[in-house]
């Protein structure tokens, strides 16, 4: 009896396991599968990584392909593994928005002589001649155009702090190059603090109430981001302060928020543009064997303030 | 254990009308034992059914070598909770022991007045950054074993001190190009991570040999028996000659140097050392082991049952990415596996308390 009974559940443990196994096998009857593009973004949880890949997925697939939209979390060796899978699944292509100029140069190599290209968006690697194309905004430009927009709203002087991004990524160095280049030819205008906060908003909340501890009297806040430009703008609401603050991405939060005041500036990334061209030129590179244009692109940033936040959304141009 | 409880469960279970059926309690119990090892075979079967390319020898290749990674930690780590402690500070300890290959490969060692810096070779780096995984160890080890805080606390510190430690040495940023420089002979770091023979990649054959070493080590010799004697009674331990603070000592360590070899196969990977690398591993590698059917009340688990949760994760991980499952869902996933596998381990023991009093 017990025995009947063991065997039974034997039985019905290894009926449902083959059970399921067909349920799966069926589901994939299909013919001819379409080529595979892997997306790989630092995040999805961040609106403006978000846009990106939605807009890479949504093109790609309009073209065609199959999609995967994979996330490394800022982790240089998830990224690895996430190329190492990208190979493994014999993607067609492979747009990358990497985890460090340095720690990526080695995975994109990899994939690169395994045969498969590599488009980057929004952040370079430091090193040329191995990505099919560096699709970057022209973060120089875009950190010039709200630094001058800051230097207005600070009337040219006066104490300010900066948070810096990630160090480890070079849109933070060039970003705050950018602004620099612009704010230190006002000589009245102080530089009394600079944290990284790692584009994030809770740390920029944070350093931003210690910041206006140590520093009655500031002025004025710009950021390497908008969301720790946000952060910011938390702190200073919280401590019933009015401060200028000036960010960049041009995310809808932060649209919003210097339509309502909180912030004052912020420049726009064109996410969404810069996504479709990298799938536009992965496409073109896969049926014609070129892109058929540099490897190092960028694309010009607009600036938004008060007068015409109501022209953008969702990291483009409203058509 | 939870001995009072134990009683009352067996009663309850006599009471309900079940009485111990060998056959049932038979099969139950191998399938709680090896669960990780079906569950293993359960994913491969799904994964494969469902993704064309991931029974391929290409994937299978890549996915035992991103295995290792979590597996040689839980090697590690096994025998920490095997003693009845638990190390929190490994993923921070990969991180430091890649920063510090990466420090002494790109920028070399100063000593006093010299004006070049000195670029120790390649199996030079190695020892240092793995001595660096084993003085964390010994400290984590001493922590516990002299000035008695709890391992929790004590590796927590450690995580910190490591991780901090991590991003001093270069100032938060990336040490880049760890490929070395044939005119410093220090080429060569790479094939650590990159590597492969017969075809499968150095960090599996790490994987292997450490695994193999820590089962023989657990199985066949007189430290192994005494470090599932001091996480199963210390009291009993100590009072049967056994030098318990030596015992943890030697298993921090171990988990330690566990801990820096991961670290050193990333940096090789990725031919650069970042110091956040690391991060939450510690958490991958105790669900390894509590997959594997160790008990975080120490004094049971095997080796053999850690590398099979570190398959189990592995495949999860990356199957689930094939699948193109959402990395939200990922996550959840994830939680509710190691779940599981805590609640099966709570009916595993139940059952063997219910054997016992019978048997």
């Amino acid at each position: 009896m017990a025995r009947g009974k063991n065997r039974f559940r034997c039985g019905a443990v290894l009926t449902a396991f083959a059970a399921s196994v067909l349920l799966v096998g069926c589901q994939k009857g299909n013919q001819t599968r379409p080529k595979l593009m892997v997306v790989i973004v630092p995040s999805r949880d961040n609106p403006f990584f978000k846009t990106e890949a939605d807009a890479a997925a949504e093109r790609a697939r309009q073209l065609g392909y199959a999609v995967r939209v994979d996330a490394h979390s800022d982790d240089s060796y998830n990224q690895d593994n996430l190329i190492d899978m990208a190979l493994a699944s014999n993607a067609a292509a492979i747009i990358l928005d990497n985890a460090g100029a340095d720690s990526s140069v080695a995975a994109v190599r990899r994939a690169e002589q395994a045969g498969i290209p590599c488009f980057l968006i929004d952040r370079a690697i430091n090193a040329t001649g191995i990505a099919h194309a560096q699709i970057l905004a022209d973060n120089d430009q875009g950190a010039r155009l709200v630094a001058q927009e800051f230097v207005h709203e600070m009337d040219g002087k006066g104490r300010y702090a900066e948070l810096l991004g990630k160090e480890s990524d070079t849109n933070a160095q060039v970003r705050t190059r950018g602004f620099h280049a612009v704010l230190d030819r006002s000589p009245e205008l102080v530089r009394v603090a600079a944290q990284s906060a790692n584009w994030s908003q809770a740390e920029a909340f944070q350093k931003t109430e210690t910041i206006l501890e140590a520093n009655p009297g500031l002025k004025g806040i710009i950021a390497g981001n908008d969301t720790m430009a946000l952060g910011a703008a938390a702190a200073v609401k919280n401590a019933g302060l009015k401060i200028r603050i000036a960010g960049f991405d041009g995310s809808p939060d932060a649209l919003a928020a210097i339509r309502n005041g909180d912030m004052q500036a912020t420049v726009l990334q064109p996410a969404v543009e810069i996504a479709r061209l990298a799938v536009d030129e992965a496409d073109r590179f896969l049926k014609t064997g070129s892109t058929g244009r540099p490897e190092m692109q960028t694309v010009a940033c607009d600036l938004v303030t008060r007068d015409n936040t109501d022209d953008f959304e969702g990291f483009q141009r409203k058509k | 254990m939870n001995g009072p409880s134990q009683p009352t469960i067996a009663a309850a279970g006599a009471v309900a009308g079940h009485p111990l059926r060998p056959g049932f309690r038979g099969f139950t119990r191998v399938l709680l034992r090896m669960r990780a090892l079906f569950a293993l075979v359960v994913l491969l079967v799904v994964f494969s059914a469902s993704t064309p390319s991931f029974f391929t020898s290409n994937n299978l290749t890549i996915l035992t070598k991103h295995v290792a990674i979590t597996a040689i930690l839980a090697v590690g780590m096994t025998f920490v909770i095997i003693a009845g402690g638990i190390d929190l500070s490994v993923g921070s300890v990969a991180g430091l022991a890649g920063m510090v290959a990466g420090a002494l490969i790109a920028k070399g060692i100063l000593f006093g007045h010299m004006l070049q810096p000195y670029f120790p070779r390649v199996w030079v780096v190695v020892v240092l950054a793995l001595g660096t995984g084993a003085l964390v160890g010994w400290v984590n080890g001493i922590l516990t074993a002299r000035f008695l805080v709890a391992p929790f606390i004590a590796t927590l510190g450690t995580l910190y001190v490591a991780r901090g430690v991590a991003l001093l040495i270069s100032n938060g940023r990336t040490f880049p190009g760890l490929a070395g420089d044939a005119a410093r002979h220090n080429t060569g770091f790479p094939a650590l991570g990159q590597g492969r023979w017969l075809g499968i990649s150095f960090p599996v054959w790490i994987m292997l040999a450490l695994a193999l070493a820590a089962y023989l080590v657990a199985t066949r010799t007189a430290f192994g028996r005494h470090v599932y004697a001091v996480g199963g009674n210390q009291r009993a331990a100590l009072l049967s000659g056994i030098r318990v603070g030596r015992v943890t000592l030697l298993t921090y360590i171990f988990s330690g140097l566990c801990a820096a070899m991961t670290g050193l196969i990333i940096a090789a990977q990725l031919e650069s050392a970042h110091p956040a690398t690391g991060e939450a591993f510690e958490l991958n590698a105790i669900a390894a082991v509590v997959l594997g059917g160790t008990s975080l009340m120490g004094g049971r688990g095997s080796i053999f049952g850690s590398v099979a949760g570190a398959f189990v994760i592995g495949v999860l991980a990356d199957g689930l990415v094939m699948l193109g499952v959402s990395e939200f869902w990922q996550i959840v996933i994830k939680g509710i596996v190691i779940v599981l596998a805590v609640i099966i381990d709570q009916s595993q023991s139940r059952l063997q308390a219910r054997f016992l009093r019978v048997g």
